[in-house]
């Protein structure tokens, strides 16, 4: 067994999840759902030992280039998913969480993505590797369940105006989506932010350069701060704070990849 | 005063100055910074005049910029201290008389009337709450007791101590920018430097690339010693990622060059009719070699790492890196020069010798030989342990705010004709859920009472 065979293995089992979930989406039977997320548990357990198997075959973290950093998001995204999954009870979220996860491992497989693992440039030989990037994208795996959430209470909202009752009520959709971004939140500022300034000194003798990524990541933190201060201080609810969720992963999103492919500085690896 | 003290009070501002501060940090970083004022001719055209005056060019070092982080700073200092003596006040000195329907309009409340005594009521509600990890004053008023219960007080500070961090790690990239100080260093093996507002040198003894078996760079390791007062004090092996720090001084492993001005090149010659001839020569640039068993002398006059002809169509070197090496070589016969021309280690084929006589010589250049230098990059950063601090504030803030959710319980006991009547309500913070549970569990157990 080897990491791209358990890679291909856990994609399939992915697959399988949500083609659960949408049949449970369409049939309302919820032990389709209860199938769906056993498949993507079992597939959780494959994808780890696909990572650990990775670490012992390059012999560093398995998130140095784009195929491993997006597998790694894949992994972190499922784990964020089955933790609110467990606590919340928002099965409906499932088949349209699972397309993004499914988008990533695409992404990952895509011939676009060199898969070889290469020896460590200079400056990513620091245990921070580990920390700084598992933490962050830990993180961004929260908003991206806010996020799935956020554009569901939307629909559901608008649902709600025609007066069609939707499975998982707005109310629940918006507080999900908040009690992901306060697991968010934090785990961002502690990896993108707090790591990534140590390291920087450590590796580039400066804590903050002002770097697209490191920009970006600011920027990132600055919309769901904003999130927050308008939810809590502000009162905003809703439509709006689902937009702000929505902007806010976004950012994200373009932090992780826009930055690489559009914007050139110093954090050229991933 | 009042109305300014007003404008900076506002979670209003502070939400603009975000999405301001946001924007202009987008527009930073689409623009490349701290380029050349040519490279921006080159890209924006006749409004490269417009960004470098609007400061665009290096805008989050720009008076603008720092004025609105400024101004956000302010608004925090504002925002957190008018906000933060109420609730020191309710933190330290709650009040703990209360109206009846000050309880009644909670979310979680709870009443009823039993028939025991005050004391016995009090007693088992203290229990109660104690074993749940609950803070207790109370006081009593004629027939009345009031009790306070709360716990995990420090949840309400959480959003304070955040911005107490913002603030401390703003303070700390400011002193940076203003009194920090960063130079990089090129070392030879056995430089000594001084180190500008330091008292002491440094000395580079050994410099090695260490390389992966595929050729890429490994680690460059740099063996450094502080002299101070003409003795060594310390020496450390410092590579990428492991710095050597030295009263305020930090020296890190920042890049590597090449010292061009001592090269060797390994050069092979061959005879074009004769395939079993060949010899393998080292020769230091300037130098002169007699080819073993032939009457001829193999001279190397330049050596060129990145070998380039430029519009003047000069020969020149476009970098100091290897990226294509090639090399001027002669070739003599007695005192007769026979032949010349470059030949390029990258493009074997492409070699250019020109013979002033017949020869079926041919030149290949195998390697090369330089001396590498340590470039060692030297700050001193005194902001750097403000954003220690700050981030530190920031992070038991965040786990404060998010994780660590303020419980209070408000009880009023009245005994009236032998009968106790209990009001109770409760407010979280955070997850009222969790605090609806704990708050029916404590009123069963006081009804259950005899």
């Amino acid at each position: 067994m080897n990491e791209s065979t358990l890679f291909l293995a856990t994609f399939i089992l992915y697959v399988i999840s949500a083609f659960y979930y949408f049949s449970f989406l369409f049939s309302k039977r919820a032990n389709l759902a209860k199938i769906g997320f056993s498949f993507a548990f079992v597939g959780l357990f494959i994808h780890t030992i696909a990572l650990v198997l990775r670490t012992f075959e390059s012999g560093h973290a398995p998130f140095t280039n784009m195929y491993e950093s997006l597998s790694f998001f894949a992994w972190s995204s499922i784990l964020a998913y089955i933790i609110i999954e467990l606590k919340y009870k928002i099965k409906r979220a499932g088949p349209y969480f699972m397309l993004i996860v499914i988008a990533l491992m695409a992404l990952a497989s895509s011939p676009l993505m060199p898969k070889e693992a290469t020896p460590l440039v200079p400056a990513l030989q620091s245990y921070w590797l580990w920390l700084h990037v598992s933490v962050t994208l830990l993180g961004e795996a929260f908003f991206a369940v806010a996020f799935i959430t956020s554009i569901m209470y939307l629909v559901a909202d608008s649902k709600k105006g025609k007066g069609i009752k939707s499975g998982l009520s707005a109310e629940k959709l918006d507080s999900v989506s908040y009690k992901c971004i306060a697991i968010g939140f934090p785990l961002f500022t502690l990896g993108a932010l707090v790591f990534g300034m140590i390291w920087a000194y450590y590796a580039w003798g400066r804590f903050w350069s002002w770097d697209p990524k490191e920009t970006w990541s600011l920027i990132t933190w600055f919309v769901f701060a904003l999130y927050l201060h308008t939810r809590i201080v502000m009162g905003w609810k809703g439509r709006r704070s689902a937009y702000v969720a929505i902007i806010g992963f976004l950012a994200a999103l373009f932090t992780y990849f826009g930055v690489n492919y559009l914007l050139a500085g110093l954090h050229s690896y991933v | 005063m009042k109305s300014l003290l007003n404008f900076f009070n506002s979670v209003k501002l502070a939400i603009f100055l975000l999405i301001i501060i946001t924007l202009v940090s987008m527009l930073g970083s689409l623009i490349p910074q701290h380029r050349s004022l040519d490279e921006y001719v080159a890209r924006y055209g006749q409004f490269a005049h417009l960004l470098n005056q609007l400061q665009l060019t290096k805008l989050y070092q720009s008076l603008w910029f720092i004025a609105l982080l400024c101004l956000f700073a302010l608004n925090i200092i504002v925002c957190t201290l008018t906000r933060l003596s109420p609730k020191l006040r309710k933190a330290l000195h709650p009040k703990l008389e209360m109206e009846s329907k000050e309880i009644t309009v909670l979310k979680i409340k709870g009443e009823f009337k039993k028939n025991i005594g005050l004391d016995t009521a009090k007693k088992e509600l203290k229990k109660e709450l104690r074993s749940r990890h609950y803070r207790l004053k109370e006081v009593e008023r004629e027939n009345k007791t009031f009790l306070l219960a709360r716990k995990k007080i420090l949840g309400w500070f959480g959003a304070d101590v955040v911005h107490i961090g913002i603030l401390i790690i703003l303070a700390g990239g400011i002193i940076s920018g203003a009194g920090g100080f960063r130079k990089d260093l090129t070392f030879k093996e056995r430089d000594i430097r001084g180190i500008p507002g330091a008292e002491f040198k440094l000395r580079l003894d050994k410099f090695e690339t260490e390389y992966y078996p595929n050729g890429s760079v490994k680690d460059w390791k740099s063996t450094l010693t502080v002299i101070e007062n003409e003795k060594p004090i310390l020496s450390k092996v410092i590579e990428v990622n492991h710095p050597l720090s030295y009263k305020g001084f930090v020296f890190y492993q920042s890049s590597y060059a090449w010292n061009w001005t001592n090269t060797s090149v390994g050069i092979w010659v061959r005879k074009r009719k004769d395939p079993s001839f060949l010899r393998k020569i080292d020769v230091t640039v300037g130098k002169k070699v007699r080819l073993e068993s032939e009457n001829i002398h193999i001279s190397v006059l330049h050596f060129i790492p990145d070998f380039v002809i430029n519009e003047r169509n000069e020969v020149t070197s476009r970098s100091l890196q290897p990226n294509n090496p090639a090399a001027f070589i002669e070739g003599w016969e007695g005192d007769e020069k026979i032949m010349s021309g470059w030949v390029f280690s990258k493009f074997p084929d492409f070699a250019r010798i020109h013979s002033e006589k017949e020869t079926d010589l041919s030149f290949e250049l195998k390697n090369f030989k330089a001396d590498q230098l340590s470039v060692i990059q030297a700050a001193k950063d005194p902001g750097v342990n403000f954003i220690w601090v700050g981030c530190t504030f920031l992070m038991i803030g965040l786990a404060l705010a998010f994780y660590w959710p303020t419980r209070e319980i408000k009880v009023i006991l009245e005994e009236s004709q032998g009968k106790t009547e209990v009001i109770a309500g409760g407010i979280a913070s955070k997850s009222r859920e969790a605090l609806q549970s704990e708050f029916e569990k404590i009123m069963t157990s006081l009804r259950r009472l005899r």
